[in-house]
């Protein structure tokens, strides 16, 4: 009895010393909330002591970011990627005009405004392979050495991957028409229509399919696409056995038989044989048992062929659009010719004019007028490079196409020999000398005696040749 | 049956219909459908307050996310005030799922039942003097009836669920339930020796006229306590929430319900709470008086004017949702503390401990009332 009035007191004295507690934190809860709301607020990134400071890192590998007032366009940086992930487009102001593009923060003159400075993060292998290169050191890695330029940003999570590309490019669509860039501008309101084209196709493509589907005349492709063409088990009458372990049971042996490549007729006899292990079996189960040793194992899926009607609008105005869209290409010459010229002032200017000339969107001949003016402004004979001239306008325009016809058809005549033929050479130095010359032989295209004869002479060279060398190296004639 | 019949008098005194069936219909259904906005709103508010007290005595922040109309509440700790409405948005938008083996009639029968319980009670539960539905002259007898209504319908729903675990859910809840309810009329029983009526009024005026009946004697103080602690018993609340015990029977008997009709279990278990709240605040805490009214000293008495402020139609019924939400606080507070009892502890609790003291507290005041 004493017990029972003790542990009742107990009881309560416990009770009131446990709600104490739990309303001490109710009460304290400013100080003891230990939850930190994410999104909103942030830990500070801890204090890493390991010896020595964050300034002092090499690298900290996080996001890339551009001072792109201290960007000259010299693309060092687009270049040096091993991924492609930065896209810059610079524009020079045309000479003569007093457009002026700024001063970087080391003082140095800006001759170009940058149009377009894109890095997209989703493609950054975080390599840092295009800081190193930069004039101004204006690209970096943001937060560690970098981070009284730049502080940390050690999550730049998006939801949609286009949020990724992070655009740096601050020049107005004044700038750019004041630093002479019509067409970088055309070219850019051309890019968007072609994107919203290609948008409204897909809408209009979805339409059509869900038109289709509404008729019920056709799957649309997309729709048929969703379920692959895998051999169905044509279980049929099977699905009539009610008691559900049982029905397991029968479609399991199905399945084993089909595996091992039974006939309908075995499979049902090993049904049967199953069922009755189980002591499942019974007289019901024996038409349902022969309706599947008479029936197909498998149900083969329906042609392929209706897949291939697409909806013929969207192949029409694709094509369309390309022809529309699709730049003059051929009636530019190639400014490659140009570096023939031996004087590197003439060069120079040819280039310019060359540039200028493609900016106005000139016919052939008219790079070529453009290139002899600036010439004769510059005082520069022309005599010289009278001939590579000529060869600007014509070649482009219709030898272009024959060299690229005889090329192909060369490469289709021109018989390759294998050069794993060469790996039976069991001599190693002899196999070196002889691959090394048959490289060579491919490089100048011989044809496969050329190969054979550069080979035989290297060896001879090397004092390397013996018969059987000789013999394995003539296979490669064949 | 009164409040019923002055709204009856009152709509066919401004409304032009004759047939009188009409206006009963609607001289009921109006205060039908307030008992089920007090039940809706209760839910609302005590499911929010419920969270953000556990989260606090738990040291964490509870909802901060979802606000209404673009306010989202305090920066820092009363955040997230639209939580529960997005979850019972959610709750009722879902699927309604019955079990293909359940007795499916039962199973949509069941919540009914269970919400039936609340549902009645309300309607003899007083915010103020005569601001009630129906002033029963057995007032504090029908709340004890009609409350242990919902325990044919947690057996219904375990049984119809046919899953183990409501039933074993099901069938704790009804032992807990019944057992408990001998404590909480033993101890509701000591008012009714004291004051000799079974209306709540004369309840509160009787406290009114001498002091509230938790200071009546220790043995009403003793009475409150095993009140109030079987009332959370009552509720199926932590600590005593074995039939629900989540870590044991998944849910108990709600296991298999879904959507609407498990919204209807968890408006029904906020309702309890307030009923029960209501009932130990009329009974023990001197009901819609002031705080002030406490102990009347004899030879000192307040002055009128002071009482009338203190308690009038607009502060009454101000002290009645202080006094219960401070109750329903504590009983957040037992939930958040305490571990939850085994099923023998439970048994011991109520039948060796609470019914004896109860028990003896009923021998005791009737002592106390011939002494005194």
């Amino acid at each position: 009895m004493q017990d029972y009035f003790k542990n009742i007191i107990e009881g309560v004295k416990s009770l009131v010393i446990g709600m104490r507690a739990s309303l001490r934190h109710f009460n304290n809860r400013k100080e003891l909330v230990a939850t930190l709301q994410y999104p909103h607020e942030k830990w500070p990134i801890p204090e890493r002591n390991i010896g020595f400071k964050e300034e002092d890192y090499n690298l900290i590998r996080s996001r890339l970011h551009v001072d792109i007032e201290d960007c000259i366009g010299c693309l060092q940086c687009e270049r040096a990627c091993p991924v492609d992930c930065i896209k810059i487009e610079s524009i020079k102001p045309p000479k003569g005009s007093d457009h002026d593009c700024g001063i970087t923060s080391n003082d140095t003159q800006k001759k170009m405004i940058i149009a377009r400075f894109n890095i997209d993060m989703a493609e950054c292998c975080y390599c840092n392979l295009c800081a190193y290169p930069c004039p101004e050191e204006c690209i970096y890695m943001v937060g560690g050495p970098n981070s009284n330029k730049h502080e940390m940003d050690y999550e730049f999570a998006k939801y949609e991957r286009d949020g990724l590309m992070f655009e740096f490019a601050n020049a107005s669509d004044e700038d750019i028409l004041a630093a002479g860039g019509e067409k970088y501008l055309e070219k850019k309101k051309a890019r968007v229509d072609e994107l919203d084209n290609a948008l409204e196709l897909v809408a209009m493509a979805a339409e059509k399919a869900q038109q289709d589907i509404d008729k019920g005349v056709e799957k649309s492709p997309e729709a048929k696409s969703d379920t692959p063409e895998f051999p169905k088990y044509n279980f049929g009458s099977l699905n009539d056995i009610e008691d559900k372990p049982t029905r397991g049971l029968a479609k399991r042996a199905f399945a084993r038989g089909h595996r091992l490549e039974k006939d309908s007729q075995t499979v049902a006899e090993m049904i049967k044989v199953d069922l009755e292990k189980a002591g499942k079996y019974s007289s019901d189960f024996d038409g349902i048992i022969k309706l599947v040793g008479e029936a197909p194992l498998i149900i083969i899926p329906e042609g392929v062929e209706d897949t291939k009607e697409v909806v013929p609008t969207k192949n029409e105005t694709v094509e369309e659009m390309k022809t529309e869209t699709k730049p003059n290409v051929d009636a530019i010459p190639d400014i490659k010719l140009l570096n023939d010229i031996t004087d590197k002032m003439v060069r120079g200017i040819a280039k310019k004019a060359f540039m200028s000339a493609k900016r106005q969107k000139l016919e052939p001949q008219g790079y070529v007028e453009a290139i002899k003016t600036a010439l004769n402004e510059a005082d520069k004979s022309i005599d010289d490079i009278s001939e590579i001239l000529k060869n600007l306008v014509p070649k482009n325009t219709n030898d272009n196409l024959e060299k690229d016809e005889t090329k192909t058809e060369k490469s289709i005549t021109l018989v390759v020999p294998d050069i794993k033929i060469l790996n039976d050479i069991s001599d190693k130095m002899a196999r070196g000398v002889a691959k090394k010359a048959f490289m060579s032989a491919k490089r100048e295209k011989l044809d496969a005696n050329g190969y054979l004869d550069k080979i035989v002479e290297a060896l001879k060279e090397a004092d390397l040749s013996s018969e059987e060398n000789l013999e394995i190296i003539k296979k490669l004639a064949n | 049956m009164t409040s019923v019949n002055n709204l009856f008098e009152f709509i066919k005194g401004i409304v032009p219909i004759e047939d009188t069936a009409i206006i009963w219909v609607i001289a009921v259904a109006i205060p039908a459908l307030i008992v089920f906005l007090v039940m809706a709103v209760n839910a609302l508010i005590a499911v929010y307050f419920e969270r953000k007290v556990s989260a606090f005595m738990q040291d964490r922040l509870g909802p901060m996310e979802v606000g209404i109309f673009g306010f989202k509440g305090g920066r820092k700790f009363w955040g997230g005030i639209g939580q529960t409405l997005a979850d019972a948005i959610k709750l009722l938008t879902k699927e309604d799922i019955i079990p293909a083996d359940a007795d499916r009639k039962v199973m949509i029968f069941a919540p009914f039942f269970i919400f039936l319980a609340p549902f009645l009670t309300f309607i003899a539960l007083p915010l103020y003097e005569n601001v009630v539905i129906s002033n029963f002259n057995i007032g504090i007898l029908y709340i004890l009836a009609v409350s242990s209504v919902g325990v044919i319908g947690v057996i219904l729903a375990g049984w119809a669920s046919n899953n183990k675990w409501s039933v074993y859910g099901a069938m704790r809840a009804a032992a807990q339930m019944i057992s408990y309810e001998i404590p909480i009329a033993l101890s509701l029983m000591l008012a009714i020796i004291v004051v000799g009526s079974l209306q709540i009024n004369d309840i509160v005026q009787w406290q009114a006229d001498n002091r509230w009946f938790i200071l009546h004697s220790p043995f009403a103080f003793m009475a409150f306590f095993i009140y109030f602690v079987s009332v959370v018993a009552e509720t199926n609340r932590t600590p005593f929430d074995i039939p629900e015990a989540e870590s044991e029977l998944v849910a108990g008997w709600m296991t298999e319900f879904s959507g609407f009709r498990w919204a209807l279990f968890f408006l029904s278990e906020y309702a309890n709470m307030l009923i029960v709240s209501v009932v130990a605040t009329m009974v023990f805490l001197g009901g819609w008086l002031s705080p002030v009214e406490l102990i009347n000293i004899p030879g000192f008495d307040l002055p009128n004017s002071v009482l009338s402020i203190l308690t009038n139609s607009v502060t009454g019924p101000m002290w009645v949702v202080l006094k219960v939400v401070f109750l329903i606080f504590v009983m957040m507070w037992f939930r958040w503390t305490f571990p939850r009892l085994r099923v023998d502890q439970l048994m011991y609790l109520c039948w060796k401990v609470f019914i004896p003291f109860a028990l003896a507290n009923v021998v005791f005041v009737s002592i106390w009332e011939l002494i005194f």
